[in-house]
């Protein structure tokens, strides 16, 4: 049976608590938006499949909880990841301010070239700003990350945003396969994980 | 997208088949009704396509949210929330290429389908007739196998070669490409069969002598050959047996699990018959029996939850919990007070409680909005979820708010109605489970560490299966476990649930073994899929809303049976239960009271004694687990 898709991405989007990540994640996967969303726990995610250049792109996209204490279980699942969304609130400073907080824990849990992007979420609620636009570009800037400004509401960049970092995963990881093995025609390429295990406190004995 | 406009030729369709998927809102007791179909796609090949006809039946709440997977037919712009009931009967395809499996239940009518990636599609219910044909159809399109060990459920079976690959892949033998190297072998045989055969030995026999000692351990590897070798058979039989005679050496031997009936809910009558007329309830543990046989009816628990929550002593009278009750109210609003004349300014300065409060709002704005009791734009029931909660971040102000927690009090508020009881009882919950939310998350490790423990015992087979694919830390049952299965059961069952949890029946930690049941009702489901890591998890979170609640527990309790009677259940598991230790000299733990909650255990997960007493504990996979332990306790 023919392969249904060229490419597997595993992406993650992480941010603060309340950000919206769950519905940037549901405006994409579904195209929709809806009022009653409740609060991720743990972690869940959702499927694409997106076309670029010819080559379908199967975008496996993992949603997680926002809350601090909650990240020994959610970085577990970073492991592997190809790309990363990083969320804020431009309505929330604080939720800003914690962007570089997050970035500290990507480099600890996600693989060093993981690709990462920065989403102002929320921006049609403009009378409401907090975050200017210019922050935004500006934080990017020093990490040298894309960013756009998004809202899952009013459906605007999010598309534009998932096949931005697709794009760029895809970019990169030709470049990689292109350096590796010349070119032999009709190459196939699953997710590349890192056989790292997972951390694991459990193995110390559970057991009372 | 490009299948937008292939047409398809329909292969197969049957009228009248009704969908339920689940999506986050819940408590959905409507039904779309539609047409199932194979079509086949010159793009992307055959698919199975369910279509919303425009009648929905049955529907009496009207914002909810029916099928809408893989919506990938209708990209249609739908916004904020006006248009809920466009998303609600969405249509539905899956590549057949996708499918992994399929599970065909309630007297052939039912059919639940199951993706390579751990999906769990809609179940489809066939309205008319049975899900006979439809499955006819599918086999007459895909290459299916019946499972062996659950006759509701069909595999399809990977193609060959792939298998093939990965067994060889898993091997890790080569560093170049695994598969080249193989066929070369079997293309070189073909050629120069001495020559080959001597070479190919040199090769393996420097793969055993140097490798290094991380190596995988021979059995994983015979193991992995036999399974290579057995690619189209059901080789699991012949594996399981052999493995079976060091399990019965040395694990627990679990007597047949006996049947273990529910009962009806306490009535209002009964619960009359409990009380004296001073208003003291009487004969405690009868009436506990009754409600973790079958809750209690929905009109008394506004009454009897004050009990189960330790808001109420059993033994208090009509008077008693009066005055108590007054008591109460004062210290509540005292409490309330103290937020409440924070000032502007005040919180400015005061970050901790700033952060607190911002949590609250952001939780409170979505938990359980879909009730008509939360449903609506300044829902009074909204501002008295937040206030208790704020109140709470007061009772308890390390803690605080920890996601989650509204969850936790959505139930009581709607059950009490009332502002302070619902704080007190929500109070008494929080009292059993608080240790979930503490900052080092000690409390979910112990009980994720606990409940692979029971598996383990229960479940020897799907505890090795689970280490194997890197989830023997369990983690995917973590929100089961944080929440108490709230997200994963209907309003009605949540309620009746954590009643009968809360009579802490027939032990400690009883909820572990339900997690355990749950898992042994998709043990081939999770294992003859051969899901890995992501699979696992994104199967178990399908599982929310279609978990059937009844039979559940009394699996449950029938474990519970099986583990009291076993002989030599490991002091470790027989702990986690509430069971005195078999062997060794009395110890510590043998002076607590049997009714040890998760919180009394939080803190004592790595004693020195206990250590010892792990070594009489080598069920198959327990054994490894200890091995590690040890060397990780002690470097």
């Amino acid at each position: 049976m023919a392969k249904t898709y060229d490419y597997l991405f595993k992406l993650l989007l992480i941010g603060d608590s309340g950000v919206g990540k769950t519905c940037v994640l549901f405006r994409f996967s579904e195209d929709a938006f809806n009022t009653t969303f409740i609060s991720t726990i743990g972690i869940d995610f959702k499927i694409r499949t997106i076309e670029l250049d010819g080559k379908k792109i199967k975008l496996q996209i993992w949603d997680t909880a926002g809350q601090e204490r909650f990240r020994t279980i959610t970085t577990a699942y970073y492991r592997g990841a190809m790309g990363i969304m990083l969320v804020y609130d431009i309505t929330n400073e604080k939720s800003f301010e914690n962007i570089k907080n997050w970035i500290r824990n990507i480099e600890e849990n996600a693989s060093a070239d993981v690709e990462k992007m920065l989403l102002g979420n929320k921006c049609e609620l403009n009378e409401k700003r907090q975050v200017t636009k210019e922050r935004g570009e500006q934080l990017a800037i020093e990490y040298g990350i894309k960013f756009m400004e998004t809202s899952a509401k009013a459906s605007i960049h999010v598309e534009e945003a998932f096949f931005t970092l697709a794009r760029d995963i895809k970019t990169k990881m030709e470049k990689k396969l292109e350096a590796s093995n010349p070119p032999k025609g009709g190459h196939q390429l699953k997710s590349y994980e890192p056989q790292r295990k997972p951390p694991s406190w459990l193995s110390r004995c559970t057991l009372l | 997208m490009d299948e937008l406009n292939d047409q398809g030729v329909e292969l197969y369709s049957h009228h009248g088949v009704l969908v339920k998927s689940q999506n986050q809102i819940r408590d959905d007791d409507s039904h779309c009704s539609g047409t199932l179909s194979i079509i086949e796609y010159s793009g992307i090949g055959k698919c199975i396509e369910w279509k919303p006809t425009e009648v929905l039946v049955d529907s009496e709440t009207n914002d909810q949210e029916w099928a809408m997977v893989n919506a990938v037919g209708r990209r249609n712009r739908t916004s904020s929330g006006s248009n809920e009931s466009q998303s609600r009967c969405r249509s539905v395809r899956i590549e057949v290429a996708h499918l992994k499996s399929f599970r065909v239940t309630r007297n052939r009518q039912q059919v639940t389908l199951m993706e390579r990636d751990g999906t769990t599609h809609s179940v489809f219910f066939f309205q008319h007739g049975n899900a006979d044909c439809f499955v006819a159809a599918l086999k007459g399109n895909i290459k299916t196998v019946r499972s062996k060990k659950d006759k509701h459920l069909y595999i399809v079976p990977d193609e060959p070669e792939s298998q093939l690959d990965r067994s060889f892949a898993e091997l890790e033998l080569f560093t170049e490409n695994t598969t080249d190297v193989v066929w070369k072998f079997v293309r070189n045989l073909h050629h120069r069969p001495y020559e080959t055969t001597l070479e190919t030995f040199a090769k393996l026999t420097d793969i055993w002598l140097f490798k290094s000692s991380e190596q995988r351990r021979e059995e994983e590897v015979a193991e992995l050959l036999n399974r290579s070798l057995t690619l189209n058979e059901t080789s699991a039989d012949a594996i399981g047996e052999e493995y079976a005679v060091v399990d019965l050496r040395n694990g627990p031997l679990l007597p047949p699990r006996p049947p273990a009936p529910r009962g009806p809910p306490l009535s209002i009558e009964q619960w009359a018959q409990f009380q004296d007329e001073d208003g003291h309830i009487v004969e405690v543990e009868i009436l506990k029996d009754i409600i973790f046989r079958g809750g209690v009816v929905p009109n008394l628990r506004y009454e009897v939850w004050k009990f189960l929550l330790g808001y109420f002593p059993w033994d208090s009278t009509h008077a008693d919990r009066q005055k108590l009750r007054k008591q109460k109210v004062e210290e509540y609003f005292q409490m309330k007070l103290q937020w409440r004349s924070i000032t502007p300014g005040q919180e400015q300065r005061f970050s901790d409680y700033r952060e607190r409060k911002s949590l609250v709002e952001k939780d409170v704005n979505r938990t359980d909005r879909t009730l008509p009791f939360f449903a609506g734009e300044n829902n009074e029931n909204l501002m008295l979820l937040s206030d208790i909660l704020m109140t709470y971040v007061m009772y308890n102000f390390d803690l605080g708010y920890v996601q989650g927690m509204s969850d936790l009090l959505s139930p009581i508020l709607c059950v009490m109605t009332n502002e302070v009881d619902a704080f007190w009882c929500f109070v008494g919950f929080m009292d059993k489970v608080c240790s979930n939310f503490e900052l080092d998350q000690a409390g979910m490790k112990q009980q994720l560490q606990q409940l692979h423990c029971l598996l383990s015992v229960t479940l020897p087979d799907l505890s090795a299966y689970l280490e194997k694919h890197e989830s023997g830390n369990m983690f995917f049952c973590f929100r089961w476990l944080l929440v108490l299965f709230k997200r994963e059961f209907s309003y009605q069952d949540i309620m009746r649930l954590w009643e009968v949890l809360w009579t802490d029946l027939p032990c400690p930690n009883f909820h572990l073994l339900l997690c355990v049941a749950v898992l042994d009702t998709q043990q081939h489901i999770l294992m003859e899929n051969n899901y890995g890591f992501t699979e696992i998890l994104k199967h178990i979170n399908d599982l929310s809303l279609h978990i059937e609640l009844d039979s559940t527990l009394s699996k449950a309790e029938g474990i519970y049976h099986q583990l009291t009677s076993a002989i030599c259940l490991p002091d470790v598991a027989r702990k986690i239960i509430g069971l005195d230790p078999l062997g060794g000299p009395d110890t510590l733990e043998q002076k607590e009271p049997l009714q040890t909650t998760d919180i009394d255990n939080g803190l004592k997960v790595e004693e020195g004694p206990e250590s010892l007493e792990t070594l009489t504990f080598s069920p198959r996979t327990g054994e490894v687990a200890f091995e590690r332990s040890l060397n990780l306790n002690y470097l």
